[in-house]
């Protein structure tokens, strides 16, 4: 930190920019208390005063919101896809980026640029067949339908975020667990996995944000009420009760502050996960 | 060097089947197969019962000169994805520097700046289609408040002013995540050159202009191209907010192709995968493109 007072941009007046940056964390922040006040607030007082503080906090909206507006059944179904299908991903995906990393085989290369051409793949391409793909095979409007298309989707980033990990282990490494005796797969659960921990991190982190927020295949692919996923849930809620505010505003809060409290302990990990794409 | 019999980049056909099958079945059956069904249909009329019926180009012509809401739908995601693009990569720079140039609270601000980038679209979209809204919404109190009352109006409402309103929700959630790009990019360039530019007596906009952005050049290219990609296919934002509406002027390619699958009575999946198809393409012939024309030629060493 000493050397950056030497970058030189105490040229730029201090005042103008001590306000900017006021400024813009205002504009950051302020939707979110603003949501957070309204889902403690009932639908009519908010209408009274919009930008009002809770008092009294209305604490019972998000039992009501959890039990009577099936929010608790629309936060399961998240949780049971996303936890799904990020397991399944990591491990498939792993497997896959050891195998492409660690040996030379016939055909790898083609492996290799077939399952990274998922990653410019966008999903309009891809909608209207899992749509007919989905009712073929009896898997439209189930949530393992969903599960599947998910993993599949998020193969090609994972493995491209784990394979340059993955290559990056020393070769004396697995020369040195192949003379212990391991077996190939041994080697990849036993030295591939630990040592690559940090990528896959990364990989769990921005896969599970990116399928928790995850809206255009549920939309397509689910049709029962209680078969929606969160965005879905809240989406539907806000349009058939467009008056109801206040119970509104509780819902987000539910889909908001999970992310917000993992947030608060991993936001380093949270940050490096989501542009892990863009940074090199 | 390790002996033939151990040599550990070898492997059995066996092991090779056990470590790629898994992905590569899901990945055939649920990301190339449908690729491949979307091209299929592009070129047929796909009907509910399963009746399908080639029509050859006929989807393409059809959606090329006779249909003025795909080419409305492009225009817009054209203004969207243009200005989109600039204010990411200008904005996010700018931010960047904010921070860079020891604002106070710096390692605080960056991780609350980047809040909305994990936030999903539909929560996005709520909280902005409020604060929008007529009645109670905060664009229409703070221009009432500054005695700006005439400029009050239904924001998302009015063909003129939706897009527009969408995109500035779009930027509330993306700056961050340019931000911290840029950030780290800005972090790793040698104090040597920042410090001899500053001996010369460089103002900081020249330093910005002529040593900085230059010496970003590799991300900026990345965070263009990145960009560039997502607004193509923006979707999940303005369906949240405006559904494309009013009188088409927020809708996009991808909110069409949606609109032609599932909500018009045309029950028709061939030519909405036409316009998948096309779409896709254009994208990939502006990737070639721009990873051509901003790749650098003679590359800065540091």
């Amino acid at each position: 930190m000493a050397t950056q007072a030497r970058f030189g941009f105490e040229q730029v007046r201090r005042v103008p920019l001590v306000l900017f940056v006021l400024l813009y964390t205002l504009v950051t922040g302020g939707p979110f208390l603003w949501v957070a006040a309204m889902s403690l607030r009932t639908t009519a007082e908010i209408f009274k005063a919009p930008y009002g503080l809770p008092a009294p906090a209305h604490w019972e909206k998000f039992v009501d919101a959890w039990t009577k507006s099936n929010y608790g059944t629309y936060f399961w179904n998240s949780t049971f896809v996303v936890v799904i299908a990020v397991a399944l991903v990591t491990v498939i995906g792993a497997m896959a980026a050891h195998c492409l990393a660690r040996y030379n085989f016939r055909g790898g290369r083609l492996v290799h640029f077939l399952i990274l051409s998922g990653l410019v793949l966008p999903p309009q391409l891809l909608i209207l067949a899992l749509f007919q793909i989905l009712l073929d095979i009896n898997l439209y409007n189930t949530l393992t339908g969903l599960v599947l298309v998910y993993v599949a989707t998020h193969i090609a980033m994972t493995v491209y975020i784990l394979e340059g990990f993955f290559a990056q282990i020393p070769q004396d490494l697995f020369d040195a667990a192949r003379m212990d005796g391991y077996s190939d797969f041994e080697i990849f659960w036993r030295v591939t996995m630990p040592i690559g921990a940090p990528a896959v991190f990364t990989a769990v982190t921005l896969n599970f944000i990116i399928l928790w927020n995850e809206f255009l295949f549920a939309v397509v692919l689910l049709t029962d009420d209680e078969k929606r996923t969160l965005p879905l849930g809240i989406m539907h809620f806000t349009g058939s009760h467009q008056l109801d505010v206040g119970m509104a505003a509780t819902g987000l809060m539910i889909a908001i502050l999970p992310i917000i409290v993992i947030y608060a302990f991993f936001s380093e990990t949270m940050i490096k996960g989501m542009t892990a794409g863009a940074v090199r | 060097m390790a002996p033939p019999e151990i040599d550990a980049r070898r492997a059995g056909l066996g092991i090779l089947v056990v470590f790629l099958a898994p992905a590569l079945l899901v990945y055939a059956g649920f990301t190339i197969y449908p690729v491949l069904r979307t091209f299929y249909n592009a070129f047929h009329a796909i009907k509910p019962q399963g009746v399908v019926e080639f029509v050859g180009l006929s989807n393409f012509t059809a959606l090329l000169l006779t249909d003025s809401i795909f080419w409305k739908a492009v225009a817009n995601t054209a203004i969207f994805t243009i200005v989109a693009t600039i204010v990411d990569v200008v904005g996010g720079l700018l931010l960047a520097l904010c921070l860079f140039a020891r604002a106070p609270l710096a390692p605080l601000l960056r991780v609350v700046w980047f809040t909305p980038v994990l936030m999903s679209y539909v929560v996005v979209g709520i909280i902005w289609v409020w604060f929008y809204d007529y009645d109670w919404g905060l664009a229409n109190a703070v221009l009432h408040w500054l005695g700006l009352g005439a400029y009050e109006q239904s924001w998302l409402g009015h063909p003129s002013t939706a897009l527009w309103s969408v995109l500035v929700a779009h930027e509330w959630k993306w700056l961050g995540f340019n931000m911290i790009v840029f950030l780290a990019a800005l972090h790793a360039l040698p104090a040597e050159v920042l410090g001899a530019a500053e001996l010369d007596n460089c103002g900081w906009f020249a330093k910005l202009v002529y040593i900085i952005a230059p010496m970003l050049r590799t991300t900026i290219v990345n965070l263009l191209v990145l960009s560039f990609i997502g607004k193509m296919m923006v979707f999940d934002l303005i369906w949240v907010m405006t559904g494309g509406g009013p009188l088409w002027s927020t809708e996009t390619v991808s909110t069409y192709v949606y609109k032609r699958a599932f909500e018009w009575n045309t029950f028709d999946l061939g030519y909405p995968s036409a316009i998948a198809v096309l779409w896709f393409i254009i994208i990939l012939i502006f990737i070639a493109i721009m990873t051509r024309l901003l790749r650098q030629r003679d590359r800065l060493e540091f």
